[in-house]
């Protein structure tokens, strides 16, 4: 059973997978063209306490404002190893 | 058929090499840093290969097609020309997952595309493996060559791609959609090739329509909701992510996490407490060294000016020259070009330390670091960087603010930037400074740059409170890997700001300079001996009541802030001319400054002095800042607000810095 959090609860250090974007339409679409899509493994490496922080997603580092790391919605991730890119279902 | 004038655009993410690769080719000197938004506007160069010539042009970095920010308007629009006959993707192979994205928007356009991979040393020294075999065949067979734009490598076979595959034209179709969406793209397509006869791309435009792209919508209006029911762009951005999921899978090799330097540095300067202290001490020791190193330089200058300036005197006197003609020469001219000229080398080494910022990486970590303070404000980090890049110079902070989301905050960071200190107004500090504070002068420089940043900040915060604004936080940047700072790029960058400095010089300064001597030494009875009688006292004399309660009411100080509009060094031109000394910088000519200005009515003291530095800190920036804010914000009214509100403030905190330094002073 998976809880349900927003990257805005996530800790520093930890990886977690993107389970929904739940933001204005144009900062999703913005998002969804960086590379943060459903299942998406995503790599938090360090957090202030207002909420900003910094991922690292496909290989490259982002620095995120509490407003969008609170509308994105995520649930831990095992880390496995190689397995970077999690099976999704086919669309 | 060989065509031998071909059109390149080179396009690509930030921070990918697209400049540095362009300047490496074309041979030009374009600025280049290692942050979002420094290219802002699309920049045409030439090059000839095998008999072709290649017309070039630098684009705007953009992550996809889609237009959120002005840069990624100007990029898609240069794209879109269909006078452009090769696109040059340019991608940073250390993370090609992400720059893989555009690539596939770009090959749906059906351009020739040809890839050009930077940094592979990167992927390299990570243990990375790229299978450059691999990888064109899932992208079509387009050619992929690996090019290192800072070492100069690939360069050739780069061309040699660009100009043979432009004589083989578009490949296919790479990317499948799921057969619901193929209908609809082929059904859009047919509407578009009957409607938009003329129009290349249809594959391209139909999946924009589909994706319900707000331009390509307005400037196609057809019936086509029976067809694209719903907004598909999200699925239609996942295919193409998994599409290249399964590149990567087929293409990269040893994929292997260790600990990377960029994440060692950062746990320093991105720490969540201590990141804001570091950024101030490195703006302080930036400061620092621009003051003290290049003072240390200045005794050079000084030297070579004084001898300039008396052996021109004297050949001049020994030809027999007029009177007027050497006064101009020499009390106008050498005087109010030279005393600029001395402050170079201060120049140099503040820019010399905001190439080495910019270049490292480190620039988009200070829209992080100051995301915090910014948002309180209603601002977002990225708005910081206008802000620093102000310290340079205004104009080219102006256009940075391109790379903001909103028209609102544009405006908004237009407004503060101003506020900082730009290198112009550095020799004002010095020179007053270090004649009326002559005990501690960096103390008194430094203090009017945080009063700058201070002021910027607290004027973000009564605007916020009085649109009622929230507090901004949806940052969104990206922060590249960090990197030891490229010596040709930085050299590039300096010289630059130093030949745009001496031009300055050689023009503006200039002809400044001879409209001020001019000025003071002709009045209404022709060449004037007494200045008070010239035309620049009756002009300055009308603002001497306005400027009097700053402690600013001598017509000498009116005509020289007047003429500091042009440009803010002039306002230390004026001054050298006003009481003829030949280098301003220098001990001899500040103490005859001094000496004169206290010798005036109503006196003049520290707390004139600093009264004077505040008001040249806040008024109005010179005529090619305002021009440029004229042009980006694209309103004369807002402009001309902005004007007043300046002028105003200035004078508001003039007055009270003066009133209450005279207690204590």
């Amino acid at each position: 059973m998976v809880i349900s959090m927003t990257l805005f609860e996530g800790n520093a250090g930890e990886q977690y997978q993107i389970k929904g974007l739940f933001v204005e339409e144009a900062i999703t679409r913005r998002l969804e063209a960086l590379g943060l899509n459903d299942g998406t493994v995503i790599h938090v490496l360090t957090r202030k306490k207002n909420g900003a922080l910094i991922v690292k997603v496909r290989g490259t580092r982002l620095a995120l404002g509490k407003h969008i790391s609170s509308g994105i919605e995520i649930s831990h991730v095992k880390v496995d190893g190689n397995s970077n890119v999690p099976d999704r279902e086919a669309m | 058929m060989q065509k031998t004038d071909i059109k390149v655009a080179f396009v690509g993410n930030p921070n990918c090499g697209k400049t540095t690769l362009f300047n490496a080719i074309t041979g030009s000197r374009l600025k280049v840093a290692n942050w979002p938004g420094v290219t802002v506007e699309k920049i045409e160069g030439a090059a000839s290969y095998e008999g072709c010539s290649l017309h070039l042009v630098d684009t705007p970095g953009i992550y996809s097609l889609s237009c959120y920010t002005i840069e990624e308007k100007v990029t898609r629009s240069c794209v879109m020309d269909d006078d452009i006959d090769v696109l040059v993707n340019i991608v940073d192979a250390s993370s090609l997952e992400r720059n893989l994205y555009l690539t596939l928007q770009l090959l749906e356009l059906g351009k020739p595309v040809v890839l050009a991979l930077n940094m592979m040393d990167i992927v390299k020294e990570r243990g990375l493996e790229i299978d450059l075999h691999r990888l064109p065949e899932m992208l079509g067979n387009i050619p992929v060559v690996p090019v290192s734009a800072a070492k100069r490598t690939g360069l050739d076979i780069l061309l040699h791609a660009v100009v043979h595959h432009y004589e083989e034209g578009p490949q296919n179709d790479i990317l499948h959609y799921a057969d619901e969406i193929e209908n609809k793209i082929a059904k859009l397509e047919v509407m578009m090739q009957a409607n938009y006869p003329t129009h290349s791309s249809p594959r391209w435009h139909a999946i924009k329509l589909l994706e319900y792209d707000e331009d390509v919508r307005m400037e196609h209006p057809m019936q086509i909701l029976n067809v694209a029911d719903h907004n598909y762009e999200k699925q239609i951005i996942q295919r193409k992510y998994k599409y290249i999921d399964s590149i990567m899978e087929e293409v990269l090799f040893h994929k292997e996490e260790k600990e990377q330097m960029t994440d060692q540095i950062d746990k320093v300067l991105t720490h969540p407490v201590l990141g804001v202290p570091v950024f101030l001490l490195i703006m302080a020791f930036v400061f620092f060294m621009t003051f003290t190193v290049g003072d240390a330089l200045k005794g050079v200058f000084e030297i070579a000016l004084g001898f300039i300036s008396t052996s021109t005197e004297q050949a001049l006197l020994s030809f027999g020259t007029a009177d007027w003609l050497i006064s101009l020469v020499v009390n106008g001219i050498i005087a109010g070009v030279g005393g600029i000229l001395t402050f170079l080398p201060n120049i140099a080494i503040l820019f010399l330390a905001l190439a080495v910022l910019e270049d490292s990486g480190y620039m988009a970590r200070v829209a992080y670091v100051m995301d915090g303070i910014m948002g309180k404000v209603g601002l977002s980090g990225k708005a910081f960087l206008p802000m620093i890049l102000g310290f340079g110079c205004t104009v080219p902070a102006i256009m940075a603010t391109r790379a903001l989301e909103t028209e609102h905050d544009r405006r908004k960071t237009m407004v503060i930037t101003p506020f900082m200190s730009c290198s112009a107004r550095l020799p004002i500090y010095v020179l007053f400074s270090e004649m009326f504070f002559p005990e501690n002068p960096f103390v008194i420089c430094i203090s009017m740059y945080i009063i700058g940043l201070i002021i910027a900040i607290l004027i973000a915060l009564v605007m916020n409170k009085l649109e009622k604004g929230k507090s901004n936080d949806s940052l969104l940047i990206e922060l590249p890997e960090y990197k030891r700072p490229n010596a040709r790029t930085i050299r590039i960058y300096v010289w630059t700001k130093l030949k745009d400095y001496l031009t300055k010089a050689g023009t503006t300064i200039f002809i400044a300079s001879i409209i001020i001597w001019f000025l003071l030494n002709y009045g209404m009875q022709g060449m004037v001996t007494d200045a008070g009688e010239s035309f620049g006292a009756m002009i300055g004399k009308l603002l001497v009541p306005v400027l009097a309660p700053a402690g600013l009411g001598m017509w000498q100080i009116a005509v020289a802030l007047i003429s500091g509009i042009s440009a803010k060094e002039v306002v230390v031109s004026s001054f050298a001319v006003l009481f003829g000394v030949a280098n301003a910088n220098s001990a001899d000519g500040m103490q005859m400054i001094v000496t004169n200005i206290q010798s005036m009515n109503p006196g003049f003291g520290a707390a004139n002095a600093f009264s004077l530095m505040i008001f040249c800190l806040l008024y109005i920036p010179c005529v090619a800042s305002l021009v440029t804010i004229d042009k980006e914000s694209k309103s004369h009214k807002f402009t001309i607000k902005m004007i007043v509100f300046q002028l105003l403030f200035a004078w508001v905190m003039a007055v009270m810095v003066y009133q209450t330094g005279k207690i204590f002073f």
